[in-house]
């Protein structure tokens, strides 16, 4: 019962903060693009954010893990090329990594994560990384850092058609067709994309190849924006994904697996500019399911699957120029059910409110609070605190701290037979010092940061051999990452250089041995060059050995591999571009997860039709 | 043991199960040539690492060799996870779960023969009879309806016939040409032992048990079938059983039920003793005693053994294997019959059996 006075108080501070702040008048400038996930930019100064520009998003095709592994601090394990792909982003675990869907936590119900090769990176046209805790805006899971997959939506735009196609080593297939356009009432983006391969790469130095690795994957997203006049906009949003992939063997196991995912998201979205006031209201259903076939040929499976309701409520308010304050109320409410887990529902309901400051033209801080109530575990009060002080004009030094959390799982709670339903939260506090240089085209940043994690969650059999998620870990987490961003241009001749380097420790605390699969060193760069036309471009990525057993005896080597790549645009107002690329240039015989060799030298060519 | 049911969690979120195959680490040695006169411990491995492993410890403890297998063989992977290895004249065969492969070696001198995989579905256990091998198969693990024990052909190394039984045969020994399978239950909970005639390589008997019968031993042609009962998460527990069995018409002689909540497991008959391991507790007990014991005859705790993973009873000693977390390398420890720690070692990662060699 005490359940029902909380959200009831939900209910009316909500109220509240609206009558007090519904009272001020004054014009509020309106940009031609609505930007769906403002707070992304907006309440984000004391953090490092990067934005994936299309450039870049033409350079990694078909794999959102490739994307983030060439271009992001963030390690990925990965079960095999093409399978289930977990991200570990400043030393945490994949289901501390956050994935932001145009402004709302995606991250998977069932297992706390998302896994990145459900992903089309060609769906979105933005997608961020945001390093840090961040579970006072974006909730449980951004603990290393959230992911944000946007559709930015244009009003005034004139229609495009875009084709986009690759094909390459392994019958690998990627195609995605996109159209937008708008009118000054509408705005509207429809993308839809497919992904295939056969997957059946050779392991370098053994005559055996990657079977059963076969997948495929498509996606439908459609994104439209009304504006009913100049104060209230309605938007919609539509997601759909649906996969099929074997999954593949290791060196010493014939696999005979296949796994279907299969999710989709709907959300709508009513935006309100009155004078100072923004409100938004969004209201979505998230489904996700699987089914896994223990034996591709049988027809008996397993499954899973949870059907979310969410409603979030995000009113800011501009008190002066300097001074702005943000409220955000939002309640979801679980639905799940699988042949492994009890049918069970679940209802979560937070609030935040986030304070931003800019106190002098040099120096500004925002503050912030969660609070999180949940008819399944008790939440730790979640906050934030951060600063950015511009220094010089070329130098800025960011200060941030948070305490961060991720909830337990469907499958931690409820596994049947092993579930512990008395699990708490996970929660870790953390901070940050970053500074950045800028000048001229260069950008500079080095960012250390620390984080104490606290009731972690690990399965751990009992002595009779039962198998429970518990939470009993202590990690520790500190690194250093340093991040390098350039342009050169010499007339006609331009260069981009981008580069980062991670150094991460990750320890638990009773082992004092670095967490398994988190590598120590991860450092990837790129550089492009381009001359009217055309573009050539380099890519390359060291992986440090990464720990495979908890008393650190057992390793993955490092290793080391880069993709080469041209393109060349033909047609002269259109463009249809044409590239190559060579991929894993060097062949190099490197394993990301253990018994489960990667890709030697492959290829791919590409085509981009502008319409 | 829920383990197994676990392993979808392990491969779309890489939960807890971690594998482990470019050992830097592991101190190469020349092979020892002579693996006799001592015992070899098989290494599960991680479910998935295909790191598989066999140690060897002399019955003097003054030989001690980890990755004996990868010594001899280096050009030769073992498999994933390494479930039982059979002895018959010179040759070992190890059943390998995961790979569905049997690695066939020779015992003395661990040089690999060959390695076969067709017929083989989820193996577990492995005995001899009338020539043959026998090995329990699980099939998928979410069918119930498709388990048997797969006929080996020990000349040219093929699966000869098929025998459907019953859901989850684990354990198989032999006696007098008949072949004894518990049926632990697999993905479920079995309560069965059946009875295989190698004659007519079909099911002739199937004995009633306890539930989860897990371990069992023939002596004085008398069975002896423990039988864990099933654990409180299936919100259906019931206790323990020891159940003794008259080979000569089948039948229950009679039945030992164990305390409520107490899980036992790894029994096996020594010098007239049975002994057996409930946690990390073991128990000891006369073939002709009339009642259980009510306290055991040691603990291993000491050695910070968190349930015992493996057990043995050999020429007076105790063997006890510790997974330790399951990930990371495991311990082996050697008791007197007293219970006094005489050896340890570290070993692969899950030491899951010991086979002496002698």
């Amino acid at each position: 019962m005490t359940m029902t006075w909380k959200f009831l108080f939900c209910g009316v501070a909500l109220l509240l903060f609206q009558l007090v702040l519904g009272q001020n008048d004054s014009m509020v400038q309106l940009n031609e693009v609505v930007v769906s996930d403002a707070k992304l930019q907006k309440f984000s100064n004391a953090q490092q954010i990067r934005v994936l520009n299309d450039s870049v998003l033409q350079k990694n095709r078909g794999s959102f893990t490739n994307l983030l592994l060439f271009n992001s601090p963030i390690y990925f394990k990965e079960n095999g090329a093409g399978m289930v792909s977990s991200p570990s982003f400043r030393g945490t675990t994949a289901q501390q990594t956050a994935v932001i869907w145009n402004g709302i936590n995606i991250n998977s119900q069932l297992n706390g994560q998302t896994d990145f090769n459900t992903i089309n990176a060609a769906d979105f046209n933005s997608i961020g990384i945001r390093s840090g805790g961040g579970s006072v805006l974006y909730g449980s899971g951004a603990v290393g850092g959230s992911i944000h997959l946007t559709n930015l939506l244009a009003f005034n735009a004139k229609t495009k058609h875009q084709l986009r196609a690759n094909y390459g080593s392994f019958n690998s297939l990627g195609l995605n067709y996109g159209l937008e356009g708008g009118s000054e009432k509408w705005a509207y983006q429809a993308s839809s994309s497919r992904n295939s391969s056969d997957n059946d790469y050779e392991y370098i130095g053994r005559k055996q190849k990657n079977e059963n690795g076969n997948f495929y994957n498509q996606s439908l997203n459609f994104s439209s924006g009304y504006k009913i006049n100049e104060n209230n906009f309605l938007k919609f949003y539509s997601h759909w994904f649906d996969s099929e992939r074997y999954f593949s063997g290791t060196i010493t196991v014939l696999s005979k697996n296949k796994y279907q995912d299969f999710n989709s998201r709907n959300m709508l979205e009513w935006v309100n500019f009155n004078n100072r006031l923004t409100t938004k209201v969004k209201l979505a259903y998230l489904t996700e399911s699987y089914r896994y076939f223990e034996n591709k040929d049988a027809d008996f499976y397993t499954f899973g699957k949870v059907k979310t309701f969410l409603g979030r409520y995000e009113t800011s308010y501009k008190i002066t120029e300097k001074k702005e304050i943000l409220a955000v109320f939002e309640v979801s409410r679980n639905d799940g059910e699988g042949s492994d887990i009890l049918p069970k529902k679940r209802t979560i309901g937070s609030g935040s409110i986030i304070w931003k400051h800019q106190l002098t033209d040099k120096f500004d801080y925002e503050l912030g609070v969660r609070n999180e109530i949940s008819d399944r575990y008790e939440s730790p009060l979640l906050f934030s605190a951060g600063t950015r002080l511009n220094v010089t004009d070329f130098y800025t030094i960011k200060l941030n701290a948070s305490k961060n959390y991720r909830i337990p799982t469907y499958n931690d709670l409820y596994w049947q037979g092993s579930g512990n339903p008395d699990l708490k939260p996970e929660h870790a506090i953390q901070a940050e010092i970053g500074q950045e240089f800028n000048y001229q085209n260069t950008k500079l940043s080095f960012i250390g940061f620390y984080s104490k994690l606290r009731d972690m969650l690990r399965w751990i059999p009992n002595s009779s051999g039962l198998w429970q998620p518990q939470n009993t870990d202590k990690v520790t987490i500190y690194g250093l990452e340093a991040v390098l961003e350039n342009k050169l241009n010499f007339g006609n001749h331009h260069f981009a250089l981008n580069a980062s380097y991670a150094y991460t420790i990750s320890k638990r605390d009773d082992l004092e041995k670095q967490l398994i699969y988190v590598p120590i060193h991860k450092a990837n760069g790129s550089v492009s060059y381009s001359y009217q036309k055309l573009t050539a471009y380099f890519q390359t990525l060291l992986n440090g050995e990464v720990f495979t057993s908890s008393d650190n005896f057992y390793r993955l080597d490092s290793y080391n591999y880069s993709n080469i790549g041209a393109d060349y645009d033909f047609g002269k107002t259109t463009t249809y571009r044409l590239g190559f690329q060579v991929l894993n240039l060097e062949n190099t015989n490197y394993q990301n997860v253990a018994s489960r060799p990667m890709p030697g030298r492959h290829f791919q060519v590409y085509l981009t039709l502008n319409l | 043991m829920n383990f197994k049911k676990l392993l979808l969690l392990a491969l779309t979120a890489g939960l807890f199960f971690t594998s482990c195959s470019d050992d830097d680490d592991a101190i190469i040695n020349l092979p020892l040539g002579d693996y006799e006169n001592g015992v070899l411990i098989l290494n599960q491995g991680n479910f998935g690492g295909g790191n598989s492993s066999i140690s060897y410890l002399s019955d003097d403890f003054g030989v001690f060799q980890n990755n004996a297998f990868a010594v001899v063989n280096p050009t030769v992977t073992l498999g994933d996870t390494g479930q039982d290895i059979g002895f018959y004249q010179d040759k070992a065969f190890v059943v390998l779960n995961l790979s569905n492969s049997i690695q066939v070696i020779n015992r003395y001198t661990l040089e690999h023969i060959t390695t076969f995989s067709t017929g083989l579905n989820n193996p577990r256990y492995i005995a001899f009879a009338n020539g043959k091998g026998y090995v329990t198969n699980w099939g998928d693990g979410g069918n119930e309806e498709d388990d048997y024990i797969a006929v080996l052909n020990l000349t040219n190394y093929t699966i000869s016939t098929t025998i459907p039984v019953t859901e989850g045969p684990e354990r198989i020994i032999e006696k007098n040409g008949n072949l004894y399978v518990a049926h632990q239950g697999g993905f479920g909970y079995g309560e069965t032992v059946s009875v295989i005639s190698s004659a007519s390589n079909t099911v002739t008997a199937a004995i009633p048990v306890g539930d989860v019968p897990n371990s069992l031993f023939i002596e004085n042609n008398t069975l002896y079938v423990l039988a864990g009962g099933k654990p409180s998460w299936t919100n259906d527990e019931t206790i323990g059983t020891l159940t003794k069995i008259n080979l000569t018409n089948n039948t229950v002689i009679s039945t030992f039920d164990f305390e409520d909540a107490e899980h036992p497991s790894n029994l096996v008959e020594e010098s007239g003793q049975l002994y057996y391991t409930i946690d990390s507790a073991v128990y000891k007990a006369s073939l002709t005693a009339t009642s259980l014991p009510s306290t055991p005859l040691f603990s291993t705790t000491a050695q910070g053994v968190y349930g015992v993973y493996s057990f043995a009873v050999e020429n007076n000693k105790i063997y006890v294997g510790d997974a330790v977390d399951y990930n990371s390398n495991g311990k082996v420890y050697v008791y007197s019959l007293t219970g006094d720690l005489l050896q340890q070692e570290t070993v692969g990662v899950i030491p899951a059996g010991f086979y002496f060699n002698d």
